[in-house]
């Protein structure tokens, strides 16, 4: 189902130097904060909320899944150099889903990971570490999926990510308890906190919608964005 | 066909060159450049200027941004609340996310925008330094900003004055936040432009400007509550520098006097101090990086 | 045989219609698209290479609509204009990643024979970025090549080339063509499309000005007054013998010796002159028509 030449143009194109270095330099942060507390404070669950849920899950999963997502497919469309992966007998589906797999990958690898490490750190037991790890990956899937999405919709694919993500997440789901429904972060910190179950979420939407939530936003997402790609316009420029 | 031009009335014919005209008279000077340049990209802040489009989210974003202002104002009017409901020193902190998405989407907008399609070589062909352009470019960015972050607070200073309270503390307020944004601002513009500067992508611009905020002010947070809870109040203090946010908060805090918005501020006169030249450095470092990287650019 | 068939095809956007009420079927050969800037041919070729859906019409290829048919492409060959090809690749990567994705045997060697025709092999192994203008339009040339697809759609391929290049191109695409392909290839300069397009269609504001072979075209065009150049003994004489003949408008000297004649009625004329001619007992020397070319056909269908 996915395009082994793709995987291999995506990842050579999407991920050439400054790209990377944002992308390694966030992880580093995280884990790097993670040991400086565990070595200052020993464990401590407030600092654990605030690095793993507040710096991880709720910024670096969702700004990693954007630059990765948005990588993947958004600078191709922007320069049209798309128009030589799609003048070709495959599937957009495949096309679709081959991108998807690189991002998915570096978020796992660029924030999962990390996340993963950090918990451990900072804990020092499996069970939040799982619970995290799961979260985030669960997070990732959807985000990714999403970012994917809108770049087939928009060439401003970035900053309506960022809206989604700054102003509906952040800023509105901060204020509304509503929001909490369809917001991605939301759905990843739900997962985790029902397999680490230590407390860190108040109100929340039960692991169950979560997942399946996860799954139709992915599985929507992704499906409507090979169908864009099948309606793809390249305008000549007259 | 042409018939073969008289001799004899070659002598008397004249060749009129009415194309191309060099012009001799009057040229302002660079200043006028300089004006110019800083105009367009100050109304290009907010879309003036532009297609429809790129009105939308910077206007959006200023509404957002007046939006809590207009509502005190209201509400201190009408139910006649006689002393400060937010004080002008904390507003911008309280209101980072719009400021950061504001900077975020328009730096590149001003500075990536030139690069990618090569216009800046159309620039420097004229008689306009790069220096100059790279000063007109920030200084409209940071005009921009300070209007997104200023109108607010003049705003809740009318509403104060209307709703009666005492015009000589409010001034003072006031103009304590006023030099508060306008540090920010300048601070903001400078790097975020030099973030703009160094990739022609408008895309990957965006994606680095905010994350490079909202991460040091998250990281800031983090390391302020920690710390805090700790009991380790210098360190807290200090958490402060990692943000441009946290860190005007902290200069206001510590020099003027004004109410602080983290947990703690920098220790003392001397702390404040440090965190005005930190706050210097960076502008100045990232104008020399800017002059560096345009220079490179303009193979000067 | 592929044949490329588009039927009353319209293009619009808002009120701007971009191609309007066109018929064409482009069979195998070279066909060029000709017209000015701004006449609709980028649009017409993202409608048959399947990237623009038309607005009313059909555009097929054998039969099967081109819009959202991607099996189409193992048949058809595209080389865009302005897209960029990847920067930081090397050609010869570039060539067998497109090599790959059309699913082609083996795909190196079909991207070394793709490159050796566009007479790359020695850049080959340069990163793209590297690459002047002509040298990215024949990788993207190989690109489109390498699976050796029975339609090759060109935009505006004569852009940016050097006269060999140009030269070499021109030998390409006649070679294709020659092979039975069906070669399309847009164009706003005469003399390329002159050179190598045995059949031409002409886009003219987004309408279907004209198809065909351009000296058949000229010959339809029996409402233009024809020009000649005639060189003869005695060009003065012969002169004032044709323009008191009904069927010229115009006659005159050149400087360089020779008439220009504008004839109204060709058949007449044709009948005419030599009978004028050997009643003065004039010699001619050379009758040349002048504008049985691309460029006045052209200026003709465009200058209205």
């Amino acid at each position: 189902m996915t395009n082994p030449t793709i995987v291999r143009l995506t990842v050579r194109n999407g991920f050439g130097g400054r790209r990377a270095m944002i992308l390694v330099a966030l992880p580093l942060v995280l884990v790097g904060l993670a040991a400086t507390f565990r070595a200052l404070l020993g464990v401590d669950p407030d600092a654990t909320e605030g690095v793993i849920v507040g710096l991880g899950i709720l910024v670096v999963l969702p700004l990693v899944a954007l630059i990765a997502g948005t990588s993947v497919l958004a600078a191709e469309i922007d320069d049209g150099s798309i128009v030589y992966l799609l003048a070709k007998p495959i599937s957009r589906h495949v096309i679709v889903l081959s991108k998807y797999v690189v991002a998915v990958t570096a978020t796992a690898a660029f924030t999962v990971l990390p996340i993963a490490l950090a918990t451990a750190i900072m804990t020092g037991e499996l069970k939040p570490t799982l619970g995290y790890v799961v979260g985030a990956l669960v997070g990732g899937v959807a985000y990714c999926a999403l970012f994917i999405l809108l770049s087939t919709l928009t060439r401003h694919a970035v900053a309506t990510g960022l809206l989604y993500v700054l102003v509906w997440e952040g800023l509105l789901g901060g204020l509304l308890s509503g929001v909490r429904w369809l917001s991605v972060g939301h759905w990843a910190h739900a997962v985790a906190e029902s397999i680490a179950d230590d407390g860190t979420l108040s109100e929340s939407v039960g692991p169950a919608y979560a997942v399946i939530a996860v799954a139709v936003v992915t599985v929507g997402a992704l499906w409507l964005a090979g169908d864009r790609l099948r309606s793809f316009r390249l305008t000549g420029d007259e | 066909m042409a018939i073969p031009p008289d001799p004899a009335a070659a002598r008397r014919s004249v060749i009129h060159d009415i194309g191309y005209r060099k012009y001799d008279g009057p040229r302002l000077g660079e200043a006028y450049t300089w004006r110019t340049l800083y105009e367009l990209g100050a109304r290009h802040c907010f879309g003036l200027g532009r297609a429809a489009r790129y009105k939308v989210l910077p206007m959006m974003l200023l509404a957002i941004m007046l939006l809590p202002a207009l509502i005190i104002v209201g509400v201190q009017v009408m139910v006649d609340i006689d002393e400060q409901v937010l004080p002008y020193s904390r507003y911008a902190v309280i209101m980072q996310l719009v400021i950061s998405v504001f900077v975020a989407v328009q730096a590149p907008a001003l500075i990536s925008r030139d690069l990618r399609y090569r216009v800046i070589t159309l620039y420097l062909a004229r008689p306009l330094r790069v220096d100059t352009y790279v000063y007109a470019r920030v200084a409209a960015l940071a005009t921009g900003l300070l209007v997104l972050t200023g109108l607010p607070l003049l705003l809740l200073y009318a509403g104060s004055l209307l709703s009666g309270l005492s015009p000589g503390s409010e001034t003072t307020d006031l103009l304590t936040g006023l030099l508060g944004v306008l540090i920010l601002s300048l601070m903001l513009a400078c790097v975020g432009a030099v973030v703009s500067a160094m990739t022609t992508r408008r895309g990957f611009a965006i994606a680095a400007i905010i994350t490079a905020l909202v991460m040091s002010y998250t990281v800031g947070a983090t390391v302020q509550g920690i710390a805090d809870e700790q009991g380790e109040t210098d360190v807290a203090g200090y958490a402060g520098l990692l943000s441009p946010f946290t860190l005007v908060d902290g200069i206001q805090v510590a020099l003027l006097d004004a109410e602080a918005s983290t947990p703690e501020g920098p220790p003392g006169v001397a702390g404040g101090l440090v965190f005005l030249a930190v706050a210097l450095a960076v502008v100045v470092g990232s104008m020399v990086l800017l002059l560096w990287r345009y220079r490179k650019v303009a193979g000067r | 045989m592929s044949q490329l068939v588009l039927q009353q095809v319209s293009r619009w956007y808002r009120n701007v219609v971009a191609v309007n009420d066109v018929t064409m079927t482009i069979g195998p050969g070279v066909t060029g698209l000709l017209g000015p800037n701004g006449a609709g041919k980028s649009t017409l070729i993202a409608m048959m290479s399947g990237f623009l859906a038309p607005s009313a019409g059909s555009v097929t290829l054998d039969g099967t609509p081109v819009w959202r048919h991607e099996q189409l492409y193992r048949q058809i060959g595209l080389v865009p204009e302005r897209e960029a090809a990847y920067d930081n690749v090397t050609g010869r990567q570039f060539v067998v990643a497109n090599a790959e994705l059309q699913r082609v045997p083996d795909p190196g060697a079909a991207a070394a024979a793709a490159i050796a025709t566009v007479e790359m092999l020695p850049a080959q192994d340069r990163r793209i970025s590297t690459y002047s203008k002509g040298m990215r339009q024949r990788i993207k040339m190989a690109a489109g090549l390498v699976h050796d697809p029975a339609v090759l759609l060109l935009d505006e391929p004569f852009n940016g080339m050097d006269p060999r290049q140009r030269m070499h191109l021109i030998e390409l695409l006649r070679r294709l063509g020659a092979e039975g392909r069906t070669v399309m290839f847009s164009s706003h300069i005469l003399e390329e499309v002159e050179q190598v397009a045995s059949h031409i269609e002409v886009l003219v504001a987004g309408r279907h000005a004209a198809s065909g072979d351009f000296g058949a075209i000229r010959r339809l065009m029996t409402d233009r007054p024809n020009q000649y150049l005639i060189r003869s003994d005695d060009d003065r004489q012969l002169a004032g013998l044709l323009i008191g003949d009904p069927s010229c408008r115009g006659v005159a000297l050149r400087m360089d010796d020779g008439l220009d004649v504008e004839a109204v009625d060709f058949g007449r004329f044709a009948v005419v002159l030599p009978q004028l001619a050997r009643s003065a007992d004039i010699r001619l020397l050379e009758v040349k028509p002048t504008d049985e070319s691309l460029e006045s056909v052209f200026a003709y269908l465009v200058g209205t």
